[in-house]
């Protein structure tokens, strides 16, 4: 099962074009890359800070640069809200709007014009992540030595609400599409797959227009599902094949659209990754709309510069799509990995059934788990061995379909550490 | 403004329980119109019950369903303690109509109100509150219920009328379509296990003596649409139980040469497709893993199989449903597992394919294939053979007792046939349409000639009594002459002991008569039978035999035994006399040649 269909709220956000807020006083950049807060940081309070330098690199297993995303001084170090719903230690930087870089930046012509030990130093240097939500660095799927043949374009946003693969297959097309063969030609990739929804007839037609003279690049439209996008899913829906870990496995890489668009930055004019496109919508929104804005802007600030909230009196403040992401306190701040910020009306308080048992969460699952029996078994460590709440991506289908509207995937989740203890 | 924080994921699908519950009800509701319509209705307008009779089948539903709601609210207030404001909306929580409710749509229409109350309540505080109430019971409440019912009470039900309404009381013999089956051991022709309630489309409608809410095939096949499609039940439960029904009762059928009625007849009766749909789906009761799922429905197939043609037991559903639900832990469990791995599930359905392959030719082949053509209700009392005429004397079961006429059969035709005796309600009506001679003039297709409505039992007992001899006919006349009260002796010859004196040997052999043993002395001498006489017996012409010369006559003629002539007015005990010597002239046939 590749998953079920749920409501997709994506047209709201839809209704404007996207715009650009480039100027914020200050950017809070958080250093963190993913779950891994272990960071060295490399400025000191009061020093000033050139666009698109290193400010700090994580100390974990693969070093991964944090980057200025003004130019301006550094006045403070401050904890805020992150997209995982934790708060993170933030380098405060004034922001000069000058946008001044340390040195000017070249054009490149023909950005397939690199070796591959090239492309993975440019990634490397421009602190590429996975723009999906995993923040994984993009350049270790290119490092390995097995062949690749297939690069998956993920496209799908199969989460509700977010648009801002969207907007940007929408606006930056050819340049993504450039991207793509570049990367085909310097690693010697058989072909590219760009995967859409079948239902998102817009982005197909503007990806008709483009890919013409790309004979290596192809378009699939994949079913309409939750969590359709999911990696896994994605590989097994358009080339049938299962992996165990990775999809290298199958030699086979998948990238997210955004992160495809922040290579060509990297590629074309040595950028490094500094921005992104977050969309900004929900419910209790005045203006749902799309926003390009650096790396470290406060969200409240952003939500005050798109029309601000409706009057309400409580509000959830989510960081990601209404499925895996978190509530947040306001001080949140883009990073990398957040396509999305909602602001959603309170659900209403379902009265607490008992489990009937219906199997609505088994069935629904992607990985195939049984949440309701991991429920039964949280406590029974023997059995949890069975069932495998490893394999849970916590994708919140379970809670979401439970008609007595428990919240199964918390107790998968606590069946994740009961098994790890 | 407050930002608060919550626990995602932030959209809910619209369905919940209490919607799950209420379409379940929904989808019960033209099951208890049309039980009100078929058990209260009709009766009302055929003048069989008065006005508050009338009412009874919703009477009884309601009753059900309210005693397990009080019983709920008693155990709440008086055991948990809970707070008469919170009370109410506890039980709704609890869902608590619902053991009663289905309990009442299982039971027969005959049960007394007050041992429904007592099932209710019993169904309630044993099948569920007992487990820890809602979403912790592992057997289904109604069922429970159900069968503490029929376990204490179904004689009572039964003096009551079981199964039949006051209609069907005075047109139907017998009960329930199975229990009807059983009688003829699971194997039968259309006439015997359809015909009696009408055609397979009335058993697909629901007019059918069943259950009080079961019958109806049709309305539980909209309910799983419906059901289906609203999400309420695991849908695969019951299309697998059903299909599974239904492929194992057509080998058993296809290998006894019935046709594609017998499984459809199999699927629509015994309240299949109301348990399938309603009680196999139980969430709470059925497991929770798709493939789990599927096993469950398959053996619940086999094991209501089993229980139809290999138990006295006929109404095997909810005894399936009962014993599977104490599976459901390890169904899950197992399956759980096997979702990881696809060959490992694979391996699962081969096996249950094999035992249900494995349990159907089972059945299928304990049919002893001449036995299921004899109708147990159809004897012969005597026949008189000249030639190519038989003259018959036969009894078939009618309505009220037995049918006693006499046939005439020569050459494959019927030349005669009278009606000696019967104590039928309504026989002038047979009189007077002249069905004898509608069934004479049709006899070389008598399966095709339409019983007579309002006598429906006792005209179909007078052409099965046809068919059933013209049947004996063309057999060449093997079968045996039954006495009507040793109906299951058909092979008791024995050689009882042997003397020797000198040459000669004297054999004491025995057989059944006309009433009871007949034991012969029988004299040997060099391989020949030399004399033939009565040792003991209890017939009532043994002296007019022995004077007419019959053993005489067999004893001249013992290699043509065939050949000689039954004396008259003791036709019985002479054919029994010629089966004896037959079968001890065989038997001693083969020690000669050893």
């Amino acid at each position: 099962m590749l998953g079920i269909k749920i409501p997709k709220y994506k047209s709201i956000s839809l209704k404007k074009d996207f715009i650009e807020y480039k100027s914020p006083d200050k950017v809070y950049i958080p250093l963190v890359n993913g779950y891994d807060t272990d960071v060295t940081i490399l400025v000191k309070k009061g020093e000033y800070v050139y666009k698109g330098d290193m400010i700090g690199k994580t100390k974990g297993l693969f070093r991964v640069p944090i980057i200025s995303s003004v130019s301006g001084v550094v006045s403070d170090f401050q904890e805020m809200s992150y997209a995982f719903g934790d708060t993170v230690k933030c380098v405060v930087i004034e922001n000069d709007k000058n946008d001044n870089y340390k040195e000017d930046k070249e054009i490149k012509k023909n950005i397939s014009d690199y070796t591959k030990e090239e492309f993975i130093e440019i990634l490397k240097d421009s602190g590429i992540v996975g723009m999906g939500g995993s923040s994984f660095p993009t350049y270790v799927k290119y490092e390995c030595d097995k062949k690749i043949k297939t690069l998956i374009i993920n496209a799908v946003e199969c989460e509700p609400y977010i648009t801002a693969d969207h907007t940007i297959v929408k606006n930056k097309c050819q340049e993504i599409l450039e991207t793509i063969d570049a990367i085909l030609e310097i690693n010697n990739i058989d072909e590219a797959i760009i995967a859409i929804k079948n239902t998102n007839t817009e982005l197909k037609k503007y990806l008709d227009d483009f890919i013409g003279t790309y004979l290596n690049i192809k378009v699939c439209l994949v079913p309409d599902l939750y969590p359709m996008g999911w990696e896994r899913n994605l590989v097994k829906y358009i080339k049938k094949k299962q992996y165990e870990n990775i999809p290298i496995e199958c030699n086979i890489i998948v990238n997210n659209v955004s992160t495809i668009y922040a290579m060509y930055e990297a590629l074309k004019y040595k950028k490094p990754l500094t921005e992104r496109i977050v969309t900004i919508t929900g419910d209790l929104l005045k203006d749902p709309i799309n926003v390009c804005v650096p790396i470290g802007t406060p969200v409240k600030e952003i939500i005050d510069v798109v029309g601000g909230y409706k009057d309400s009196n409580k509000i959830l403040l989510v960081a990601g799509g209404p499925m895996m992401g978190k509530t947040v306190s306001e001080n949140l701040v883009v990073s990398a990995n957040l396509a999305c910020v909602l602001a959603l009306s309170e659900l209403k308080n379902d009265e607490l059934i008992n489990c009937l048992r219906c199997g609505k969460c088994v069935e629904v699952c992607p990985s195939k788990l049984s949440p309701v029996l991991i429920k039964d078994n949280v406590g029974n460590k023997e059995r949890l061995k069975e069932l495998l709440p490893n394999r849970c991506i916590s994708c919140g289908l379970c809670s979401y379909i439970c008609p007595s509207k428990i919240l199964v995937r918390e107790y998968v989740n606590k069946a994740k550490e009961n098994i790890k203890n | 403004m407050e930002i608060i924080r919550k626990t995602g994921p932030y959209i809910k699908d619209d369905n919940n329980t209490t919607k799950i519950m209420f379409n379940l009800l929904i989808s019960l509701f033209p099951i208890i119109l049309f039980t009100f319509y078929k058990n209260g209705i009709i009766p009302f307008y055929e003048g069989k019950t008065n006005v508050i009779e009338m009412f009874y089948p919703l009477i009884f539903i309601i009753t059900g369903a309210l005693t397990s709601f009080v019983t709920e609210t008693i155990y709440f207030k008086l055991f948990l303690k809970i707070d008469n404001n919170q009370l109410l909306s506890t039980v709704k929580r609890s869902y608590a109509i619902f053991p009663g409710l289905f309990l009442s749509l299982v039971l027969p229409i005959n049960t007394p109100i007050t041992i429904l109350i007592l099932g209710s309540f019993i169904a309630t505080l044993v099948g569920k509150l007992l487990f820890g109430g809602f979403g912790n019971n592992i057997f289904n409440p109604a069922l429970i219920g159900a069968l503490f019912i029929t376990s204490a009470y179904s004689i009572i039900i039964a003096n009551n009328g079981g199964y039949l309404n006051k209609l069907e009381l005075d047109t139907i013999s017998g009960a329930t379509p199975l229990a009807n089956t059983s009688l003829v051991e699971g194997i039968g022709t259309y006439q015997e296990l359809v015909s009696p309630y009408g055609t397979l489309k009335d058993f697909f409608i629901g007019f059918i003596p069943g259950s009080v809410g079961e019958t109806s095939a049709f309305l539980c096949l909209v309910a799983f649409i419906y059901l289906t499609y609203t999400k309420v039940i695991k849908w695969r439960i019951p299309t697998v139980y059903i299909s599974t029904v239904f492929l194992m009762t057509y080998i058993i059928g296809a290998y006894n040469d019935l046709g594609i009625w017998y499984p459809l007849f199999q699927i629509l009766s015994g309240g299949l497709f109301f348990g399938a749909v309603f009680m196999a789906t139980d969430p709470v009761t059925s497991p929770t893993t798709p493939i789990g799922q599927v096993i469950y429905g398959m053996f619940l197939g086999i094991l209501t199989v089993i229980f139809r043609y290999m138990t006295s037991y006929p109404e095997g559903v909810l005894t399936s449903i009962l014993t599977m639900n104490m599976f459901v832990f390890i169904i899950d469990r197992i399956c759980s597992k096997a979702r990881f791995n696809f060959s490992k599930s694979k391996y699962l359905f081969i096996a249950c394919w094999s035992l249900i392959i494995i349990v159907s030719m089972f059945i299928a082949t304990s049919f002893n294939k001449d036995s299921t053509e004899t109708d147990p209700n159809f004897n012969i009392i005597s026949k008189d053979v000249s030639n190519n005429k038989i003259s018959y004397v036969v009894t078939q079961k009618g309505y009220v007792g037995n049918i006693k006429a006499s046939v005439t059969v020569d050459d494959g035709k019927i030349i005669d046939f009278k009606v000696i005796e019967q104590n039928e309600s309504f026989y002038s009506k047979i009189e007077s349409d002249d069905y004898i001679n509608t069934l004479i003039k049709g006899q070389d297709n008598l399966e095709s000639i339409d019983t007579l409505s309002g006598v429906t039992v006792t005209s179909s007992a007078l052409k099965r009594l046809l068919i059933n001899t013209i049947k004996d006919y063309k057999n060449g006349s093997k079968e045996n002459i039954i006495n009507e009260d040793t109906n299951n002796s058909r092979n008791n010859f024995e050689i009882i002991k042997m003397e020797d004196n000198n040459d000669e040997k004297i054999y004491y052999a025995s057989n059944l008569g006309f009433r009871g043993k007949i034991i012969l002395k029988i004299t040997v001498l060099d391989k020949t039978i030399t004399k033939i006489e009565i040792d003991s017996s209890n017939e009532d012409y043994m002296e007019q035999m022995i004077d007419s010369g019959f053993f005489d006559n067999l004893v001249n003629n013992q290699n043509n035994i065939d050949s000689v002539d039954a004396v008259s007015g003791a036709t019985v005990s002479s054919n029994a006399v010629k089966e004896l010597l037959k079968k001890f002239i065989k038997e001693y046939e083969e020690y000669k040649n050893e």
